[in-house]
């Protein structure tokens, strides 16, 4: 113990240093954004407060060490389920459907989406799956491994399910993202994964196909809203729905932005919610080409940072967080910036970080706090296998 | 120790792999992001930038002027004055605060007239106020404030306490002159030039604002139009009228057409059924305009057309006289007694070779000392009277067709004696009478039984009278080959056919223009099918459509549409037939017994024509009509007219052969003015001739 590390040297800075300057990113975004005068709410300062809330969660975390976290997983994901259960049957005068989704507790001016923070227990529940499977089995066979496909299915149903029946495509994508993800990294052999993965993709582009060139053969199935979706993202200007307003009036304002932009607060654009998901527009715009990037290659340096750990860390299980936080995280980022470019259809996906946001930067700060935990405790344990 | 480090190592064979797998597909995601970003935002950036910075293309309407009215001498008939106008037009969305400012500008130079002065209300002066004191934030209270702020009280009602808070005092700060301005600037639909003043402009304010016209957005400099008629009141409600802005109830109905709210419309007969070739088209210009609403460009995108003019078939001159002509006769006439009943004539001039109308005079005595007298021309196809003897002719003529007499026969005018009804006759009972006697001495009995033998009766004196009187239908088909009881084709959707009696023991009585009733426009249809031997021609007000000129302000020098004459039908009967009653025509003006011998044997224009009576009733008076249709020359018919005034008297005595006489006037004022052109335009050739001569002359001295 006496060689153990001290408190400061064992915090990681770097980590901390990204999610600062990405504080920094948020702070000018939503400060241009708010001045378009669509709400009477200053945003900045709630940012900066959920930021103090998010360092606490941050500081809360490092209080239990990774082994820790494997032995409250289940208590964590069921206490999960058991508020999207929750929000099912809540009466509405605690859960009011948002743009007719019911993913939200209100309670006053607080209001929680439980979904945020169901992505970080989905990732630990599904690490703490691959990790005891590797235990237990330890030869692979063909076998195995889709016994272990199927353990991280279903794991991952449950909450999908739940979040779909809210709708919240947008997450439940995320958890797709997620899972996808952790497959990946799990070991499971390339013959079990390719045709997976490719029958997945395969269904995914024919659903999208048919739905743009045979509409008729899937209305019955398939919400006209989600059909609107495709269209106006395909062709915004014939079809002129919001969303395809939307889109046209997110891809003049980074489009103008050229490649220095228009500098800070120098907007012209009118977008619609410009300080959540759509605060992306408002950097491309104000600080162009040029600074689009730097935000998209500080995520880039994020998930860097994450691989780094995760190839570091000497439990499977912490490997497996790292995968699951670098997947949910990708996705985000890529979905969010997408849909402002054109490359993915709307869905409400805030951008990490950066989108005003509670329940998103709770969530996400928590996911956080695990990564921290992890490099917290990590040394103790690297010296004790050493003294081994 | 050693299976757990072995364990250890086969993790870590699989997880650093997958690992940056996992890395190379976020690292192919942001790369996917950062190109597109670089087309967007370096290879499409300029087209974005454009696209965002000249986003709004304003289209504007400017009207232009409606087509003028000339009559077929090509004399103005309604026309348009130009008049300096100042327009005013409001952006997308024009803010009050925008509006009062461009307002108190043009206040400071224009003066508006009293009649918008007067218009102006407490309210609007009220809403200005409000403007220009920070929107009275004195006038509220803090409490209030912080009740609106925990929504005890809403917006509005905070609004209406200041309305009511404001004093009189205050009021007076508030211009009239500007605030006459905001009113109309206020109302003015976004992005259509609306007319601030137009009328009384002096050229000083027309100046001033042409040089300011940066200063004051939306205001315009332009040319208005007022619409006036050359002769006041004559033909004045055939002309028709025009609406400022558009009539409330069609308003769906123009709107469909392209029409803007404000524009004028013709709303009755002739220009109302006209409006597509007066209204013009509209010039379109799109002006670009930059984020600041700076005009980037501005394309004409359409050069616009003044409305074209029409010429009309009407000879005002003639049109004006016959109006006073009915006037005056109308006046002579009521100087006797049983006359009150008296209030109306009708005149139509048509030639009967072509249709064309030269007079359509309808005149109505009010008894307003203001206005005594009110056109009625429109009643000379939009009311209808029992017009008597004067359709005698088309009831000798079917007589002929159906076969029930032959020119010639001889019928014995006697006194009608039917069982059951009262005893009835001619005014004299003439004896056995041929056709053309029938027709000169104006004969009932003749007619009715002519009608009869049409209905297969058979008149036995002192029995009752059985007719087929399905076979009225037969007589009224004949007749309407005439243009009786039918449409005549004017073309205006107000025109009537007239009513048609009831088909009992009295319906002979149609043989007589006793039963049914007609318009005067049908009875010169009638005549003029008579004149010119067989051929019913559609009347028609309108000879030439013209092109504007440049100078819109003169007759249009190039005909588009040319109107030609148009036969409805050709009647039945034969030429040699038609001939025979135009003979029985003429012996009514001039033969020894002829009912008109007196006011037309001794007239150098030879007309030929037939009286009328018919009985009618008005205020419970049993009244009597007097009508008269005929035409002139005899030989080579010019005009066809018909005149009819309706419960011209009542009681036995006909004090004044008040249609008669207005007939005599109308064919003598025809002829005058015809010889008076005619002089005239010798004249004009000679003096041409003259000057000619005095230059040769003075070629001569040189």
């Amino acid at each position: 113990m006496e060689n153990q590390k001290k408190v400061p040297d064992r915090f990681d800075w770097t980590l901390a240093f990204i999610i600062f300057l990405l504080f920094i990113v948020s702070i000018i975004a939503i400060s241009s954004a708010q001045t378009s005068g669509q709400y009477e709410i200053n945003f900045v300062k709630m940012q900066i407060f959920w930021y103090g809330v998010g360092a606490f969660i941050i500081a809360g975390s490092l209080l239990f060490d990774p082994d820790q976290y494997k032995k409250l997983t289940w208590i964590l994901y069921g206490f999960g389920i058991f508020l999207l259960v929750a929000l099912i049957f809540a009466p509405t005068s605690i859960a009011e459907p948002r743009n007719g989704a019911k993913s939200w507790f209100t309670f006053g001016p607080a209001s929680i989406q439980p979904s945020e923070f169901m992505k970080t227990f989905l990732i630990l529940a599904i690490s703490r799956v691959i990790a005891d499977h590797h235990q237990k089995f330890l030869t692979k066979t063909l076998k195995t491994d889709g016994w272990l496909l199927l353990k991280i299915g279903i794991t991952t149903l449950v909450p999908l399910a739940l979040i779909l029946e809210q709708p919240d495509l947008g997450t439940g994508l995320v958890i797709i993202a997620i899972t996808a993800g952790m497959v990946l990294v799990s070991g499971i052999s390339w013959k079990i994964i390719l045709p997976t993965f490719s029958v997945v993709a395969i269904l995914g582009v024919t659903i999208i196909s048919i739905m743009i060139y045979f509409p008729e053969f899937l209305k019955d199935h398939i919400d006209v809203y989600q059909y609107g979706r495709i269209y106006s993202w395909l062709d915004p200007y014939s079809y002129s729905s919001n969303e395809g307003y939307h889109l046209i009036s997110s891809l003049q304002a980074i489009g103008s932005g050229e490649i220095f932009g228009k500098g800070y607060l120098g907007k012209e654009v009118y977008v619609m919610e410009r300080h959540t998901d759509f605060v992306f527009s408002v950097i491309a715009e104000e600080f162009g080409f040029i600074g689009a990037s730097l935000v998209i290659s500080l995520f880039f340096l994020l998930i860097y940072h994450l691989i780094k750990i995760a190839l570091e860390s000497n439990t499977q299980f912490n490997a497996y967080i790292c995968a699951g936080i670098i997947s949910m995280t990708t996705f985000h980022v890529f979905q969010n910036i997408g849909m402002t470019i054109q490359v993915l259809p709307i869905t409400g996906i805030p951008l990490p970080f950066i989108s005003y946001g509670g329940s998103s930067l709770m969530g996400n700060m928590f996911a956080m706090g695990v990564i921290f935990s992890i490099r917290f405790y990590h040394k103790r344990y690297m010296f004790s296998t050493d003294k081994e | 120790m050693k299976h757990k480090q072995k364990q250890k190592k086969k993790k870590k064979s699989h997880i650093p792999l997958r690992m940056n797998i996992l890395f190379f597909a976020v690292f192919l995601l942001f790369s996917i992001l950062i190109l597109r970003l670089g087309v967007l935002q370096i290879v499409q950036g300029e087209e974005y930038t454009n696209q965002v910075e000249q986003k709004d293309e304003i289209s504007v309407d400017y009207s232009v002027p409606r087509g003028e009215i000339y009559d077929r001498n090509y004399q103005k008939v309604v026309y348009n004055i130009p008049q300096k106008a100042i327009t005013y037009t409001p952006s997308k969305n024009p803010q009050p605060d925008d509006l009062l400012d461009v307002s108190k500008k043009l206040g400071q130079i224009i003066q508006m007239t009293d009649a918008d002065k007067e218009k102006v209300t407490e309210r609007d002066k009220k809403d200005i106020w409000l403007l220009e004191n920070k929107n009275g934030d004195s006038l509220i209270t803090k409490e209030e404030k912080e009740m609106l702020k925990d929504k005890k009280l809403s917006d509005s009602d905070i609004y209406q306490m200041k309305l009511d808070r404001i004093t009189e005092e205050q009021l007076k700060s508030v211009d009239i002159n500007v605030a006459s301005i905001y009113r109309k600037l206020f109302n003015a639909v976004a992005l259509t030039p609306t007319i601030v003043k137009n009328a009384d402009v002096t050229d000083e304010e027309f100046a001033y604002i042409s040089e300011n016209l940066a200063d004051l957005p939306g205001v315009n400099i332009t040319t208005d139009w007022d619409r006036k008629k050359t002769y006041d009141t004559a033909l004045s409600t055939v002309l028709g009228n025009w609406s400022q802005g558009l009539p409330a109830e069609q308003l769906e109905y123009y709107e469909s057409k392209g029409y803007n709210l404000n524009d004028r419309v013709g709303v009755s007969y002739i220009e109302e059924l006209y409006e597509d070739v007066l209204r013009g088209t509209k010039s379109k210009v799109k002006t670009v305009t930059d984020k600041n609403n700076n005009v980037v460009d501005t394309k004409v995108i359409s050069e616009g057309q003044s409305g074209k003019d029409l010429v009309l078939t009407v000879d005002m001159d003639l049109q004006v006289e016959v109006e006073k002509i009915i006037e005056e006769e109308i006046q002579k006439m009521k100087e006797y007694p049983n006359t009150d009943t008296l209030d109306r004539a009708f005149v139509v001039v048509m030639n009967p070779k072509t249709g064309e109308v030269l007079t359509l005079a309808g005149k109505q005595y009010t008894g307003n000392k203001k206005t005594p007298w009110y056109d009625y021309a429109h009643g000379t196809f939009t009311s209808a009277y029992e017009s008597g003897s004067a359709v005698k002719g088309a009831t000798v003529l079917t007589g002929y067709q159906t076969g029930v007499i032959s020119p010639g026969d001889q019928l014995l005018d006697e006194v009608f004696n039917i069982k059951g009804t009262q005893v009835i006759s001619s005014y004299k009972v003439m004896g056995w009478i041929d056709d053309l006697t029938a027709l000169e001495r104006s004969s009932n009995v003749y007619m009715w039984k002519v009608a009869i033998a049409i209905m297969d009766g058979h008149y036995v004196s002192g029995q009752a009278l059985p007719l087929n009187t399905d076979k009225i239908d037969l007589i009224r088909y004949y007749f309407s080959q005439f243009g009786l009881g039918t449409k005549t084709g004017i073309g205006f959707s107000e025109e009537i056919e007239g009513l048609k009696g009831a088909a009992d023991v009295n319906a002979f009585q149609i043989g007589i223009g006793q039963l049914d009733t007609y318009t005067p426009l049908q009875l010169a249809q009638y005549v003029s099918t008579i004149a010119n031997g067989g051929y019913r021609m559609q009347p028609l007000l309108v000879k030439e459509i013209r092109n504007p000129d440049v100078n819109d302000n003169a007759l249009g020098s190039t005909i588009i549409e040319e109107m030609q004459p148009k036969v409805l039908n050709r009647i039945d009967m034969k030429s040699e037939w038609i001939e025979h009653v135009q003979e029985g025509f003429w012996r009514v003006t001039h033969g020894s017994q002829g009912t008109a011998r007196s006011f037309f044997v001794n007239e150098p224009y030879d007309a030929a024509g037939k009286t009328g009576t018919a009985q009618s009733y008005k205020d419970g008076k049993s009244t009597y009509n007097l009508s008269f249709v005929g035409y002139a020359p005899f030989d080579d018919p010019e005009i066809a007219i018909s005149v009819i005034v309706p419960n011209a008297y009542y009681g036995s005595n006909q004090p004044y052969s008040i249609s008669n006489v207005i007939s005599q006037r109308v064919f003598r004022k025809y002829f005058e003015l015809k010889e008076k052109r005619q002089n005239n335009d010798l004249e004009n050739d000679e003096a041409e001739n003259n000057t000619e001569e005095t230059d040769t002359e003075e070629n001569l001295q040189e």
